[in-house]
């Protein structure tokens, strides 16, 4: 296996020599067709890209029944000067022995829309009162008034702390760092601006590697030169710019595992590609990353998720956003990925063993149904057929299933053969 | 090999000890008694082993007797008593003198040169640890406690048995004890034995242990004698073979029995088990007095438990009932006809099924074939013939059951069961309507409980069936399953692993269908019962939902105040410090505000308005919203209750015949207040429990 190895990396499309002990292999064909594959796929992209970038569609064309509620990027001083309009009329409605209410959008699910036109999920109008004289409302009125205050002094500063910094500023009041995160969405949505105007990130967690060039705070990155870990997605993404590429599409990976397979193989000199992983659900930086990437670089997504309902959902918060954050979903979608795998009817098609399958458990048949209910499933017939096969055979498969065929089939074949097959939904 | 060679050695050994082994050839057709079935698969009947053996025995006595008391409508009183014989008392008793070791190396126990180097050098090494650890300083540990020296010496015990039941009439008791599968219990009928087994089994395993008979006198209200029997068991043939069997003069009026058994047991292991028993027993019958001996001849190990009677109002007596049709099987209705006395089908089918009415009957008749006929001689009916009404009886539509004939133990016995067993804070108590499994009725009672002393946190289960408690087999239980699995406890506002939940379901039937070879559980798999088990538990918690919900706000109500105020340093805190940033940004005029603001901002600079004025405003606001939450809740909630009074009631005369509670508590107490009487009635006290006379149904009183 060793020997094999050095001999491939220097020569990556010296991939016609059959390998019996890896099924499929010999349907395989040379690279150079995949690639002719991958740049047809490359070009529609542009072209679809092109074509509704003339008129990219918005909440406001639509004229929906419903009204809905989205935020923009705002600056730093607007958002000040909202967090001061608001504070004032709180300190004179106290004077005046009246107290204080937030009115705080609704994020609760009941309040999200799925909209076909946009494929993506929208917050809609509904608000809720949070006054501070009222027992069940009170603690969070007031961690609201006191994230306010933080984030405002951000503002007077004009400087960028972490989820995590700013829980740390009042643990007593806080608690635990889920509630003061939740405020923080509320927040944004009470001021209507984005979190990233807040002037507050997450700590990194996506990673991207392969052919992108660009610029993170003024440095030039080279995601080919960056070891095999890859670049850290940068939390905030205006620090991001003149993006660059040659590649044909992003690979979008559900798994740190899988992640590290392809980024040793080198799998973005063999296809050229841009590899991004999240590690489970993506986080704000990296659906922000990857929505830049798509509409700058106008390339196709592809990913590579587990066969499980939790695979899906996440491909589903790439492509339509969570409900938590549904009100910035404009900024953080990113539309027309494609499901290239593992898909449940490739279980069968490539014969993954027995034992490398897992039975669902009951809570995933579950999901998987709830799933199966799921706008943003139902405009795919496609997908609607997996998740089926998926409830019905009550089995699933990670993507590690594929190294019982050696842990490099994923690299060597299953990819390729499913990039020339163009294999995707 | 022959089929007795083929035995592995131990078991040979074991069929060796138990009967004397005649030489056999290898294909003779053997029979064997009911008798030696059972002494063969002894674990069937949960004689699984001596501690096992002792309970079981002392379950099937104590149950029999309340079987027996019950069905006189007499107020049962039961004594059980065991008693440790020693081994040499024991020798004496069966007439063996006690034997020296002579030679010790036979003995299982005996300490071989190696074991004892080995023990002493363990010993050595342990107080050469302890030596170390108290120099150092360490607390040292109690002496090791030196185990004691496995022994596999077999205890015995006499489990004597004595009640205030119906007796047994002279001629029957031999068979009664000496014969396997005879009973009185045998109709369709809730009982608590159900098989004839248990009294025998415990005599079998007398015979098995000890060898020594059983003793049992007995005397009927209108005998003016006392039956005595000492008898045991011809295994083989399955008859009793009687050593005394007279009648002597009955001194002191009495009625009942009184059993005597000397068996091999384990009081050690058991002695928990036996004492839930018990307990749980005395929880689920309130209407009986126990009292549980242990003795021994170490004093501090004895036992005395009374469990007093709470309440005098029994459940009615269960009748027995007829067959319903859908079931019974082919060997049944064969059965039926022979033993029946009616002549003709029409007849047959009329009397001896439940549910099958005259005009019901015609049509069953009519729709079997023109081969019958309403007169035809039920006697006289082929086999095909049976086949063909057993056909019918599955395909055929009846009505349901009543559970008529059952005789659940009643939510007010489940109530001060649960308050005398957990003392909880809230209790709530539920009783389902009779539903039908296979052609047997049966009911399902539920209480479920929320606090209480000494109640450990997360779920507690008590399990009934047919008013016995069930303590073995827990975790595959329908009522463990169900209240762990399938009931949302959050949707109840009870937490499932900190409250402290008392979950008690009662089940009665004509059949129970328990799973395994003893009774020891009822199986998960019967979808009428589990879903009749988790409808009763939800039930329940409803009740106790709305308690708790009232409980939550009203807990708020006092604290609303308290938790306001608890934020507003924190709120106007920030909300100042902000104000006092844009007054400064203001003063270094890098922004413009309305007027109204600027007034403030001016305000806030020349501290006018300060920390303090915004907290004193809001503290104002707070006050003036409790206030008005406060009348809400008050207009809402109607006027406050009335203070709840503790009751005493005197201590009765003994011997004072109480007719029933419901006469003389209505008449004490006004109806709002009777929930006060609703505690546990223990020596003529009542506990006060605080509990709301809503979560009780009215129909307990006039029960």
């Amino acid at each position: 296996m060793a020997d094999k190895r050095k001999r491939r990396r220097p020569v990556d499309d010296s991939d016609s020599e059959s390998d019996s002990k890896l099924p499929f292999k010999s349907k395989l064909k040379p690279d150079s067709t995949i690639l002719q594959t991958l740049k047809t796929l490359k070009d529609s992209a542009t072209a679809a890209a092109s074509s509704s970038a003339t008129k990219p569609l918005t909440l406001s064309d639509l004229n929906l029944s419903t009204a809905c509620r989205e935020v923009t990027d705002l600056s730093l001083s607007s958002v000040q000067s909202s967090i001061e309009s608001l504070i004032l009329s709180f300190a004179h409605s106290i004077l005046a022995g009246n107290g204080f209410s937030f009115s705080v959008p609704s994020r609760s699910s009941a309040n999200q829309l799925y909209v076909p036109e946009l494929d993506r999920i929208v917050l809609k109008d509904k608000t809720a009162v949070r006054p501070f004289a009222n027992v069940s409302t009170v603690r969070k009125a007031t961690i609201t008034t006191r994230i306010l205050q933080l984030i405002h002094q951000l503002c007077l500063k004009s400087i960028h702390v972490t989820k995590r910094d700013l829980f740390y500023t009042d643990v007593k009041l806080f608690q635990d760092q889920t509630q003061s995160d939740a405020v923080l969405d509320d927040v944004s949505c009470i001021l209507g601006c984005t979190r990233s105007s807040l002037n507050v990130v997450a700590a990194e967690k996506g990673v991207v590697v392969g052919r992108l060039i660009f610029s993170d705070n003024g440095d030039m990155i080279d995601c080919t030169k960056m070891g095999m870990g890859g670049k850290a997605i940068p939390p905030n993404i205006d620090r991001v710019g003149d993006m660059q590429s040659d590649a044909l599409f992003i690979l979008l990976v559900e798994k740190d595992a899988a992640y590290m397979r392809l980024a040793e193989d080198r799998f973005y000199n063999r296809f050229p590609c841009i590899i991004v992983t999240a590690k489970g659900q993506p986080d704000v930086a990296t659906r922000l990353f990857m929505r830049k990437m798509k509409t700058e670089l106008k390339l196709p997504v592809i990913a590579l998720v587990d066969s499980d309902p939790y695979g899906l959902k996440i491909l589903s918060v790439y492509g339509c956003g969570s409900k938590n954050m549904s009100y910035d979903s404009a900024n953080l979608t990113t539309p027309d990925i494609k499901w290239l795998g593992i898909r449940p009817s490739d279980l069968d098609k490539y014969k993954i063993p027995e034992q490398c399958r897992l039975p669902m458990t009951e809570q995933d048949i579950k999901t998987g149904k709830d799933l199966l209910e799921e706008d943003f499933v139902k405009k795919n017939p496609g997908w609607v057929e997996e998740l089926s096969l998926m409830v019905k055979s009550k089995q699933k498969a990670e993507i590690q299933a594929l190294s019982s065929f050696g842990f490099q089939y994923l690299t060597e074949v299953y990819l390729p053969l499913k990039l020339q097959q163009k294999d995707w939904l | 090999m022959d089929t007795e060679g083929s035995n592995s050695p131990a078991e040979t050994k074991k069929a060796k000890s138990k009967t004397p082994r005649k030489p056999k050839s290898a294909h003779v057709l053997k029979q064997k008694s009911p008798a030696e079935f059972f002494a063969d698969n002894k674990n069937i009947a949960g004689f699984d082993n001596p501690g096992k053996s002792l309970y079981t025995t002392v379950r099937e006595l104590v149950e029999n007797s309340l079987d027996s008391a019950e069905s006189i409508s007499e107020l049962p009183v039961v004594e059980i008593t065991i008693e440790d014989i020693g081994k040499s008392k024991f020798n004496s008793m069966i007439g063996l003198a006690d034997h020296e070791r002579v030679d010790e190396e036979l003995y299982d126990d005996f300490e071989s040169a190696k074991a004892r180097e080995k023990r002493l050098a363990k010993e050595a090494r342990h107080q050469e640890i302890q030596a170390k650890n108290a120099s150092v300083g360490k607390k040292v540990k109690g002496p090791m406690a030196t185990k004691p020296t496995k022994s596999r010496e077999a205890s015995y015990y006499r489990v004597t048995c004595k009640d205030n039941g119906r007796g047994m009439p002279h001629d029957d008791i031999p068979n009664m004890f000496g014969r396997v599968l005879s009973g009185t219990k045998y109709g369709l009928k809730q009982t608590r034995g159900k098989f004839g087994l248990g009294a025998k089994m415990a005599l079998i395993w007398s015979k098995m242990s000890t060898g020594l008979p059983i003793e049992i006198s007995s005397s009927m209200k209108s005998q003016n004698y006392t039956s005595f029997c000492r008898l045991d068991i011809d295994i083989h043939r399955n008859i009793p073979h009687i050593h005394v069997h007279e009648k002597r003069e009955n001194m002191d009026i009495w009625h009942g029995a009184e059993i005597q058994i000397v068996i091999e047991g384990n009081w050690t292991t058991y002695r928990s088990k036996i004492l839930h028993y018990m307990r749980q027993m005395a929880v689920i019958t309130p209407y009986a007095q126990f009292l549980f001996k242990f003795l021994s001849d170490t004093p501090e190990k004895n036992v005395t438990v009374r469990f007093a009677r709470r309440t005098d109002i029994m459940p009615p007596i269960p009748v027995e009932t007829k067959y319903h049709p859908s079931a019974v099987d082919l060997l049944l209705i064969k059965r039926l006809i022979a033993e029946t006395s009616k002549q003709n089908l029409f007849q047959f089918l009329q009397h001896e099924f439940v549910n099958v009415g005259k005009s019901y009957a015609e049509r069953l008749i009519g729709e079997m074939g023109p081969d019958f006929s309403p007169k035809m001689p039920v006697k006289s009916l082929t086999a095909q013939q049976i086949v063909r009404i057993h056909q019918l009886f599955r395909q055929a539509k009846f009505d349901d059951p009543s559970g008529n004939c059952l005789s659940p133990a009643g939510e007010y016995n489940l109530r001060l069961g649960i308050i005398k067993e957990l003392h909880p804070d809230m209790v709530a108590t539920y009783s389902g309507s009779a539903q039908v499994f296979e052609g047997h009725p049966f009911i399902v009672e539920a209480g479920v409980s929320v606090g209480g002393k000494d109640v450990k946190q997360g779920l507690n289960i008590f399990r009934f069936a047919n008013r016995i408690p069930l303590l073995f087999e827990q975790g595959a239980d329908v009522v463990t399953r169900t209240a762990i699995k399938r009931i949302n406890w959050n949707n109840y506002k009870i937490n499932q692993t900190q409250d402290k939940i008392g979950v008690f379901v009662s089940i009665v039937s004509t059949k129970i269908p328990f799973k395994g070879t003893g009774k020891e559980y009822i199986g998960d798999d019967i979808s009428e019962i589990a879903s009749a088990v988790k409808t009763a538990i939800q039930q329940c918690c409803a009740q106790l939902k709305s308690k708790i919900v009232k409980r939550i706000q009203a807990r708020e109500q006092q604290e609303r105040k308290r938790s306001l105020n608890k934020y507003i340093p924190n709120a106007t805190g920030a909300i100042y410090d902000m104000l006092k940033d844009m007054s400064q940004s203001r003063a270094s005029k890098k922004k413009r505000y309305e007027d109204k603001d600027v007034d403030l901002l001016n305000q806030v600079s020349a501290h006018l308005v300060t920390k303090q004025t915004l907290k004193e405003k809001l503290t104002q606001h707070v006050e003036q919203v409790d206030y008005e939450m406060a009348l809400e809740y008050a207009t809402q909630t109607g006027v406050k209750e009335e203070p709840r009074e503790d009751v005493y009631i005197p201590p009765l005369e003994a011997g004072v015949n109480w007719v029933g509670l419901s006469r003389p508590s209505t008449a004490w107490c006004s109806p709002t207040s009777l929930r006060v009487v609703l505690g546990c009635i223990d020596n003529g006290f009542v506990w006060p429990t605080g509990l709301e006379a809503g979560m009780c149904d009215a129909k307990i009183w006039q029960a």
